[in-house]
């Protein structure tokens, strides 16, 4: 694609910049600062503010013959415009000059600014944004210092408006920029803020229910240019100078979002560091400049009070403490018995050197690696999954995109904000669902199927399976795609429903060669931050968990929770002789463990993460880790070291070298490969606050994708088993189908007070008519006898959803990881 | 179907066939100036439908009726008296005669007389500048310009209303 | 020799430059900075906004602030937020004060008082209760329950713009 380029000159630099770059934009590339308050790179430019006026003229052309008119010294004449103009909304033109420092465009700025502070409260003493206020900035810069205006007949309005529990706005210090409600309407398409009244009275408002209603909420507080919106996790907790930054990546969901922990001392701990608050950290490949509310505040669960700090044992039936010596030694004394009866069951919030560590020690035994998940189809994401070169954000005209089984707005809000403008850059959507979701609303192809079919949906896609006539079309549709990109999830579906969704999607990619090169592949909408990385280094689900736990001599559990997530896992795991857990928290196999040995969290350690889109990350540690705790790879290491093995555990950079010496698909990486960093567009978190807001400049690394393992014709190693089909029809008994939420009860997302009220209940969500074939009304508190077990949930309708099924979501107290046939019946009132 | 619709079926219906499906929120004017029609003023319950009928969120559609002045999310008097003090008003005098008129009615801007009668509202340009002092009034489905006024020339046109008011309330009686 | 006794006899019927310390102390310069006090309102509010300025002006990172929200029922300060952590580290202090300077609110002032003395490094560390001045006659202590909106400003309202 060749784009137009053109030649201006802004000041005394000459830049080439393509056609319909905005000036501002332009004169940012040769560092020349235009500076804005309304204007954002990601948004559309409103020109509201007047602070970007520059002076611009144009060639003289001559009419009659169309020539440019030239100077007696030869350059071209140019006819400069009477007036000043907005540099954000002017596109550049052929032989454009822009003169940004001339008297009158400082008069110009001069005034604005003095404008814009006839109604702002000037409260920078007790303002979160003070420090990193572009106001501020901006003021100061180009301020005149006073101001002809009458300091009492400023604006006084309300200083303390909650919209929503999680954010909160100061209507005295809004400039009116518009950016948060642009941010809301065009970026992430959540209309839920918005102006009221007209001229000085004008404000901002919610009217959703909840009050700003959108997972993206926090944003707002990144680029609002000042202190008018704010966030009530951050509230007065520390000022932006008195901050360090410790750059990390977000292991709440698998997009892997780079972030920025802020840290700062805080009496209340001891004088000890703690995280203040979360910042994105641009990433254009992953994250662009945004994060989502749930990475943003759920970080408070490394402070919690409930933290292991201690080795437990049991001795005489109760959980002792003891030191690490007494605790390794035993832990190794049992492994060395154990031999190839170890299983070791790990989660996929653990980094890769975790993974990495514990798979060199289990193998060593002779024993089982396992993932704990409900969701399988890895052994194909690894193969056919995204390479170097690929960028979502590069998906446009020409290009499908398919999503199937996945509710990415609740799963991985970033891929599904991604998705989403890859498809309104043009890129060709297929969305493959049971049930409706946010994402049908940009899909070219919104497809449905019977529930549990996602399988059968692909093939239909491929024409091998008898579907409706809207599959043809999304067929034909799919048949040009340039490059392809194919995300299955788990909704609706557990483990062997993914696997063979997968595999499905993967006959689909290998039937239309979309694999092995940039932008073409097969992403898996995991869980957990790190379940790829796990993949990639072979650990599988089992396919029989209760078996293999019955089976186990000794259960090495790390960021596993089976006890808390089944109860016919808990029953397995008494089987076991002897029960290991590494965990931050005594969790319900922990309160089972025969040892628990406490692990330190991701904040406090060095690590790495392999995101679903296959690329390696790195975070760095930002806060001390308490007493008492170890990473998990220095606690497999030394394990590992008194059964006479040879594991690295003394920095997580060394083991991943050796990480990247085992697996070919690490081949050739390093932490200072996952170190390098490169300029990005557009520039944010430097001097120019006002530019990007105030996310952060990425200076730590934005990571590398892992080499491919199957080149571009080369056909996977895996063969294509036998389809497994999940129960589909439950009968007289109600098919229950899980999904996840965002907010879920998830064992971290509790610590984090502001986030209760957005949690998800155990709530049923079904179809009036399957409500009332099942004697259900709106609202009625219902028992579901599930798997065996009991579980009480509230009954809610959903004119939306399919008949013939019901809905609820994962981890909310209720063990439902794959489809299953529920009794059900009305609880009696008391 | 929603109150809105309820209420108003074939206005409702009538409304909604002006606009083809793709520009649905296009209907969002005539369908708040209907939601008025009754009470006078925009309640929550009516929001919330007209958000339902044009797929807009609850939000827009306050946002348009903040933005206009000719539509009230509050309840107010039967005729709404409209200053507007913009600058070319304000020159000539118009933020005096609000003041006045303010006393004169013992009720400041946005507050309705015991009798809920009038409701005095500042408001934006009129299009009137070279008439000023001006309002205009809006009640009984209709709004009337009243240029070139003072404050006795205004409670004039007040008591017109007054009039008005107890002779249609006569009628209907 | 005569001339010393002379000087010696002159000195001795001059009045003595030596006082009599700590039982009489000398009045210190109207310019003088001691120990720092935190100031309060004559309604008993504290002027302190927690807004850690001081700190940032502090040349020898003296001081540590944090601040947490007022409101209406448990109010320390007027205005959104207060500081509920104050301390000053007397023996990093150099008594510059810069932190009078840079407060918006005149909450910190370099007072008179010179006699710092401690005996361990935890000592030397100055808590706000050790800083902050006695309620004022008329005043009650903090935190108070007042009306709802009387005190919603943080900095007391400017009067004259070039103050």
């Amino acid at each position: 694609m060749t784009m137009k380029m053109v030649t201006l000159r802004i000041d005394e630099h000459t830049v080439e910049v393509p056609a319909g770059t905005r000036v501002v934009d332009a004169a940012k590339k040769v560092g020349v600062d235009i500076p804005v308050f309304c204007y954002h790179p990601k948004l559309e430019s409103v020109g509201m503010c007047r602070m970007c006026l520059v002076e611009i003229g144009r060639p003289v052309v001559d009419r009659a013959s169309g020539k440019v008119v030239l100077e007696a010294d030869g350059s071209p004449k140019i006819q400069m415009a009477p007036k000043l103009e907005t540099a954000c909304t002017t596109p550049v033109s052929d032989g454009m000059l822009v003169v940004t420092t001339s008297e009158k465009v400082a008069a110009a700025r001069r005034e604005v600014v003095e404008f814009i502070l006839t109604s702002h409260p000037l409260d920078c003493p007790i303002c979160d944004k003070g420090g990193e206020c572009p106001l501020q900035n901006l003021t100061m810069a180009y301020g005149s210092g006073t101001s002809r205006f009458i300091f009492d007949e400023k604006m006084r309005s309300a200083k303390h408006v909650p919209l929503g529990e999680l954010i909160y706005l100061d209507r005295e210090r809004c400039i009116q920029c518009g950016r948060c409600v642009r941010f809301q309407h065009e970026v992430v398409d959540d209309p839920v803020l918005d102006f009221y009244q007209r001229g000085r009275a004008l404000e901002i408002i919610t009217r959703s229910e909840p009050g700003f209603d959108s997972v993206f909420s926090g944003n707002t507080t990144d680029i609002c240019p000042v202190g008018a919106l704010t966030t009530a996790d951050f509230r007065f907790g520390a000022r932006p100078w008195e901050m360090k930054p410790a750059a990390s990546i977000c292991a709440q969901c698998p997009v892997g979002c780079n972030i920025v922990y802020d840290v700062r001392r805080e009496a209340k701990s001891s004088g000890k560091p703690v995280i203040k608050r979360v910042m994105p950290r641009q990433n254009e490949s992953v994250n662009e400049v945004w994060i989502c509310d749930k990475g943003r505040f759920v970080h408070h669960y490394n402070e919690s009070a409930e933290r292991l700090t201690q080795p437990l044992m049991r001795v005489d039936g109760e959980l002792t403490p003891v030191s690490w010596q007494q605790a390794l030694e035993t832990a190794a004394a049992k492994l060395k018995e154990a031999g190839k009866g170890l299983v070791t069951l790990a989660g996929g919030r653990l980094s890769n050197e975790d993974l990495f560590n514990l798979r060199e020690l289990t193998r060593a035994q002779g024993g089982t690696t396992l993932l704990h998940t409900h969701m399988g189809g890895g052994e194909w994401t690894r193969q056919l999954g995204l390479n170097q070169g690929s960028n979502l954000g590069s998906l446009g005209n020409g290009d499908a995109i398919v999503v199937i089984a996945s509710d990415l707005h609740q799963e991985a809000p970033l891929w599904w904000l991604r998705v989403k403008q890859a498809a309104q850059r043009g890129a060709t959507l297929i969305v493959l669902n049971a049930r409706p979701t946010r994402l049908d609303a940009y899909a070219a192809h919104a497809l449905r199927y019977q529930p549990g079919e996602a399988a059968q949906a692909v093939a239909g896609l491929m024409g091998n399976h008898k579907t409706p006539a809207a599959f043809q079309t999304a067929r034909e549709a799919l048949a040009g795609a340039a490059n392809l990109v194919v995300f299955f999830g788990s909704d609706g579906l557990g483990l062997t429903g993914t696997r063979a969704l997968a595999q499905t999607c993967a006959d689909l990619l290998m039937q239309s060669g979309h694999y092995g090169r940039p932008n073409n592949g097969l992403v898996g909408v995991w869980q957990h931050s790190n379940d790829q990385g796990a993949w990639e280094m072979g650990y599988a689900p089992a396919a029989d968990l209760v078996g293999s736990l019955k089976k186990a001599k000794v259960a090495l559990l790390a960021a596993a929770d089976p006890v808390g997530d089944e109860p016919a896992l808990a029953k397995a795991l008494a089987g076991a002789d002897f029960v290991i857990v590494q965990e931050m928290f005594l969790t319900a196999s922990a309160e089972k463990a025969d040892l628990v040995l406490p692990v330190a969290a991701i904040p406090e350690r060095e690590g790495s993460l392999t995101s679903g889109e296959r690329r390696a990350q790195r975070f760095y540690p930002a806060v001390p880790a308490p007493d008492g705790v170890r990473p998990d790879y220095t606690i497999a290491a030394q394990l590992g070291q008194r059964l006479g093995l040879e594991l690295e555990g003394r920095a997580a950079g060394l083991v991943f070298l050796r990480l990247a010496q085992s697996e070919p698909a690490f081949a050739g990486l390093s932490y200072q490969a996952l170190s390098t960093a490169e300029e990005q567009w557009p520039i944010v978190g430097r001097r120019d606050l006002y530019f990007g807001g105030t996310t952060y400049d990425n200076n730590q690394g934005m990571g590398t994708h892992l080499q491919p393992v199957l080149k571009a014709g080369e056909r996977p190693a895996a063969v294509a088993a036998a389809l497994d089909t999940e129960l589909m029809d439950a009968g007289d008994n109600l098919l229950v189908l899980p999904h996840t939420r965002l907010f879920d009860q998830g064992s971290l997302v509790r610590f984090s007070r502001l986030l209760v009220e957005r949690v998800a209940t155990a709530e049923l969500r079904l179809n009036p008519a399957t409500a009332k074939h099942f004697g259900l009304a709106e609202g009625v508190a219902a028992s579901l006898n599930l798997n065996g077990a009991d579980a009480s949930v509230i009954v809610r309708m959903d004119d939306a959803l399919p008949p013939g099924a019901a809905w609820l979501p994962r981890r909310v107290g209720v063990p439902l990881w794959a489809p299953a046939a529920a009794q059900v019946k009305v609880m009696e009132r008391d | 179907m929603n109150e809105l619709q309820k209420r108003y079926p074939e206005d409702v219906a009538a409304i909604l066939k002006k606009y083809p499906p793709e520009f649905r929120r296009s209907a969002i004017m005539p369908l708040l100036y209907l939601a008025q029609r009754q009470d006078g003023h925009v309640s929550g319950r009516s929001v919330t439908d007209i958000a339902e009928l044009t797929g807009l969120s609850t939000t827009d559609v306050t946002s348009v009726v903040g933005f206009y002045t000719l539509f009230h999310a509050e309840a107010g008097g039967r005729y709404r008296i409209q200053v507007c003090t913009d600058l070319p008003c304000a020159l000539r005098g118009a933020d005096d005669f609000l003041a006045l008129l303010q006393k004169e009615l013992g009720i400041s801007v946005g507050e309705t007389t015991p009798d809920g009668m009038f409701t005095i509202e500042e408001v934006k340009c009129l299009a009137a500048c070279h008439r000023a002092p001006m309002f205009q009034v809006q009640g009984d489905g209709d709004i009337t310009y009243h240029e070139h006024q003072t404050v006795e020339s205004a409670m004039q046109v007040l008591k017109g209303l007054r009039q008005q008011a107890q002779k249609s309330g006569k009628e209907a009686a | 020799m005569l001339q010393g006794f002379m000087t010696t006899l002159k000195s001795i019927l001059e009045k003595p430059v030596t006082i009599q310390y700590p039982e009489q102390k000398r009045p210190v310069r109207s310019r003088f900075k001691g120990r720092h006090v935190l100031k309060r309102y004559d309604n008993g509010l504290e002027k302190c906004i927690g807004c850690a300025l001081c700190a940032a002006a502090c040349p020898a990172d003296a001081i540590f602030v944090e601040a947490s929200e007022n409101s209406d029922e448990n109010r320390y300060s007027p205005g959104e937020r207060y500081a509920s952590t104050y301390e000053i580290n007397m023996m990093r202090c150099i008594f510059c004060g810069f932190c009078e300077d840079a407060c918006p609110t005149e909450a910190i002032v370099l007072g008179d008082n010179y006699e710092l003395s401690f005996t361990s490094r935890t000592d030397a560390i100055y808590p706000k209760d050790m800083l902050l001045e006695p309620v004022p006659e008329d005043g009650s202590p903090t935190p108070q329950k007042v009306p709802a909106g009387a005190f919603d400003r943080a900095i007391p309202l400017m009067q004259d713009a070039t103050d």
